[in-house]
């Protein structure tokens, strides 16, 4: 075989590929938008400079890396591709080893002047180097979905077990979502949906007290009001009490009342409705429409086969975290920890995100 | 194996979509619930943000109990009333605290700087306490007067009761606010900013386990803060209770011997390194602290005496004669000397090329001594002599085994104490290290300093067969025992440490000895006494001078332990500028041991 894997394109005359030189202006306007919008809104819910000034940092940082990695040719780090699944499952296994102190989970780890959050770097690694796996031969056996299956669930478990369902929900999408798209046949997808169907109450018993008292307090918000049910409660009041045009940015008393606890990572959205009301929340939507707009554009128009899935399921799981995030925050989902893309608060997560932008654009720059 | 095509680029693409439907059903639901919250449910949500608001108020628990080793409480918690309040639901602030200073006769001006002071920390519906400890007549007005008095609370919290006051005051320790400092370094703090934490001594080295757990009340109140509902309480968990190993009895008879007193006292058991009293004198009593008694905290802070500082582990004084066992231990275990070989000490000691004389305090000197002799009758001269055969090199490592130069890690402001070498001269005082040095060394004098704690574990490895134990303070946290370490320490010839307690046995029993004075045949004691000098004497005439100011006067120390047969008490006492070890500080560890015995 003298054809690099990713070479493997689909309509196969890679001689009339063109490079770009341009970037998408509108990707790189809305994620802008929206991670400068985001660190208003931390300061808004923390009332903390530093907060603030330490997400503007990783802003700072995270933007250069899109910068770098967008102008990159993506055919040069095939290898990276290929094998990053690994060192992403030893930070995984490291985080469980030696957690940063003084929490009750083991989400992240300590690297003195910043803690890292190693299951956000994986919900990436997963896609990318699935995405090779799947294309790095003309012929994909049903094998190399199951090897890909198998290491999804691996991962998904180690998440489970610092632990960290909503994350964990991410980690498992983003290594199905490849499978899917990359073309496993519908009988084994109808196979599989039957068994998840079927194991959901081994499940349920499986998850910890807390996490079923979330599931129970979305179906009945009444029964625990001041307990489970009360950062949904608060969040409510918060959004609906926002009405058309909000309270002004500041002006949050329900959000800076200290009611809803993670106010500035996954609850950012409360503070968004209440201080800047519908009209905030639908040009939200809009911005948030845009950018996933573009992004699914560029996995349309592309002809590799690589790009197409990788770029898609980055996508995807974009989008994934969006509706997930806010359909919890207004009590249609049960509380699981999610952030709310380019705008929560979270230094890992921000990073990722703009990375992941960046290499879909370092992807589109050939089409 | 067989492998399967490509899908198309239009088969990916159709399956793009597909999986883009749940999505898209996902957002759509949250599109209506987002309408009906902001658009049809608005003005109710509206108003439940406005007027009745669900407060998450914190609950502060009670501090974990202080008891001695019998059980006997030592520290109590009682509740006192405090005023609490929400500045989100007064209209006018300074109406407002112009208004409670008429009620509680607190002065305005103060009121008004805790006010802002506490307002500028806080966030919006939060609640800070104002004033603490109100009394009965305050209690009553605030009562009469509450409905002009909107978002104000009386709630009840914990205050501190150290029983016995002054005499395990510097040892127990006070509470007090957290410094932003110190929230910044423990995020753990953070919480408790408006709770008075553990500032210094026990309160403060256990403080983690005394704090215990925040909970949470959440009440439902109307637009002026009075609580119409108390929704539901998440309960705080009360700190832990210590059990110190402290003899409270013990400390509180020692304490008196010390009445118009500056000095320190150590009693600890050898073999288990437990401390059954620790004293400093003077003391203080922690409740003006914990009650926030503005009065009486100036005075104590400004007393030249230092009363907050504790002498029994910061004091810093030079060990003198009771460091001649030790000396008297290198110079046997290094066969400078042997047990039996006698020095002729005829009051002064000359080194070649040298003018000045050493002089040993009793003129004359004490004739021809052995070791045995020269520890009993405290000879300088003799010990002038063999520290003139060793050197520093060989005598302060060993003194660093029996903990001398380095914390014994009790508690965090323990003082290290100074034990020199050629290097730390160097460093410190910029000179090379003398000869001199290393005679003046042998009587203890000169530039090495330790802390009454570590004298005491000194002689606690002297007599348990070269253990140096590690001190505990606290028996038990919540019924869970603290951990007993100890290191062996190496003696070449054991024998070298029955001929040292030999000698301290003499300096009680023997007629010569320097302590003969406590001498009690049914309880035997040993021990060593000595003279600390503050002011070194180059000559007699300045002597009268120095005996007339009490500030330069010698201290006096004593270590003692007994019975003699089995050793259940190690004491240290110093005296300062007391003078005389065997007549000031020898009769306070006598009645240690005998109380003890009891």
């Amino acid at each position: 075989m003298s054809r690099k894997p990713l070479d493997y394109s689909l309509n196969l005359d890679i001689g009339t590929s063109k490079r770009k030189t341009s970037l998408d202006l509108w990707i790189i306007l809305s994620v802008l938008f929206l991670s400068v919008f985001g660190i208003f809104m931390i300061y808004s819910a923390s009332q903390s400079l530093e907060m603030a000034f330490r997400q503007a940092i990783y802003l700072v940082f995270g933007f250069s890396l899109l910068l770098l990695i967008s102008f990159s040719n993506f055919r040069k780090m095939e290898l990276f591709y290929l094998y990053s699944y690994w060192p992403g499952l030893f930070f995984l296994i490291l985080v469980l080893i030696i957690p940063s102190e003084g929490n009750e989970t083991k989400r992240w780890i300590d690297f003195g002047l910043f803690t890292f959050q190693p299951s956000e770097l994986m919900r990436f690694l997963i896609p990318v180097s699935a995405a090779a796996f799947l294309s790095r031969k003309p012929m994909i056996s049903n094998f190399d979905y199951l090897a890909v299956f198998i290491l999804t669930m691996i991962a998904t478990y180690l998440v489970l077990l610092q632990p960290d369902l909503g994350t964990s929900i991410i980690v498992f999408l983003s290594g199905i979502l490849p499978i899917l798209l990359g073309g496993l046949s519908w009988t084994f997808i109808s196979f599989g949906v039957f068994t998840v169907l079927l194991s959901l109450p081994v499940l349920w018993f499986s998850l910890f007290e807390y996490q079923k008292q979330r599931i129970i307090t979305l179906f009945n918000p009444e029964a625990d009001i001041y307990g489970a049910g009360w950062n949904i409660a608060q969040s409510k009041i918060a959004i609906g009490s926002g009405g058309i045009f909000g309270k002004g940015y500041l002006n949050g008393s329900q959000s800076q009342l200290n009611f809803i606890p993670e106010s500035h990572s996954d609850f950012i959205f409360s503070v968004i409705s209440e201080e800047f009301g519908l009209v905030g929340v639908a040009s939200l939507f809009i911005i948030y429409g845009l950018l996933i707009y573009r992004l699914l554009l560029i996995s349309i128009n592309h002809q590799n086969r690589f790009a197409k899935i990788l770029s898609a399921t980055l996508s995807m799981i974009l989008l994934a975290y969006i509706s997930i995030n806010i359909c919890m925050v207004i009590g249609l989902l049960p509380v699981v920890g999610m952030p709310l893309p380019f705008v929560s608060q979270g230094g890992t997560a921000l990073i990722i995100n703009l990375v992941t932008i960046g290499i879909i654009l370092s992807l589109r720059r050939e089409t | 194996m067989k492998g399967k095509q490509f899908l198309s680029g239009q088969s990916i693409l159709k399956r793009i979509f597909l999986f883009l439907i749940p999505f898209g059903i996902l957002l759509f639901f949250a599109f209506l619930q987002i309408l009906n919250l902001m658009i049809f449910q608005s003005e109710k949500f509206k108003t439940q943000a406005d007027t009745n608001r669900v407060l998450k108020e914190k609950v502060f628990p009670p501090r974990g109990l202080i008891y001695d080793t019998k059980g006997r409480i030592i520290v109590d918690n009682f509740i006192r009333q405090d005023l609490v309040i929400t500045p989100n639901f007064i209209n006018d602030y300074s109406k407002y605290l112009s208004l409670l200073s008429e009620i509680t006769g607190e002065d305005e001006n103060i009121l008004e700087n805790v006010f802002y002071e506490k307002l500028s920390e806080i966030k919006p519906f939060q609640s800070f306490t104002l004033l603490r400890g109100l009394n009965d007549e305050q209690l009553a007005k605030l009562k009469l007067n509450s409905s002009n008095l909107a978002g104000t609370e009386i709630n009840p919290s914990f205050s501190r009761n150290v029983v016995y006051g002054e005499s395990s005051g510097s040892l127990i320790g006070y509470l007090g606010f957290a410094s932003r400092k110190d929230i910044l370094n423990n995020s753990n703090l953070k919480n408790f900013n408006d709770q008075q934490i553990g500032l210094l001594g026990i309160e403060k080295e256990f403080d983690e386990h005394l704090r215990g757990t925040i909970g949470y009340r959440f009440s439902e109140k109307d637009a002026k803060g009075r609580v119409l509902d108390v929704l539901a309480i998440e309960p705080s968990i009360k700190g832990k209770n210590l059990k110190l190993s402290i003899d409270i009895e013990l400390q509180n008879e020692l304490y008196k011997e010390f009445e118009g007193r500056k000095g320190a006292l150590i009693a600890i058991e050898p073999d288990t390194g437990f401390i059954r009293a620790m004293i400093s004198s003077p003391s203080y009593d922690p409740d003006h602290f914990n009650n926030l008694n503005v009065e009486k905290i100036k005075t104590l802070l400004s007393n030249k005496n230092s009363p907050l500082f504790n002498r029994a582990i910061s004091g810093q004084y030079p060990p003198a004669s009771t460091l001649k066992p030790f000396i008297g231990l290198v110079a046997l275990e290094e066969k400078v000397i042997s047990w039996r070989d006698k020095i002729l000490d005829e009051g002064e000691f000359f080194v070649e090329g040298d003018e000045r004389p050493y002089r040993g305090w009793k003129e004359g000197g004490h004739g021809e001594v052995d070791m045995e002799k020269a520890i009993a009758e405290s000879s300088d001269v003799y010990f002038y002599n063999i520290a003139f055969d060793l050197t520093v090199s060989s005598i302060s490592p060993f003194l660093e085994k029996f903990g001398f130069g380095k914390s014994s890690q009790l508690f965090k402001n323990e003082s290290e104490g100074i034990l020199p070498d050629q290097k730390w001269k160097l460093g410190q005082k910029g000179e090379f290290w003398f000869k001199g040095d290393t005679i003046n060394m042998g009587i203890g004098q000169g530039y090495i300093l330790a802390t009454p704690l570590q004298i005491a574990l000194a002689y606690s490895a002297l007599i348990n067969g070269g253990k140096l134990i590690s001190p505990r303070i606290v028996e038990s946290i919540d019924g869970e025992e603290e951990k007993f370490s100890s290191k062996q320490i190496d003696i070449k010839n054991k024998k070298n440490l029955d001929y040292i307690q030999e000698a301290l046995i003499s300096v009680v029993e023997s007629d010569t000895g320097t302590a003969k004075n406590i001498f009690n045949p049914k309880l035997r004691i040993a021990g060593k006494t000595g003279t600390a000098q503050v002011k070194s004497l180059i000559d007699d005439k300045k002597y009268q001078e120095i005996r007339e100011n009490i500030l330069l006067r010698d201290h006096a120390l004593f270590v003692g332990y007994g019975p003699v047969e089995d050793p259940s008490l190690v004491v240290v006492v110093i005296v300062e500028n007391g003078e005389s070890g065997s007549l000031v500080a020898a009769p306070i560890v006598k009645k240690a041991i005998d109380f003890y015995q009891k």
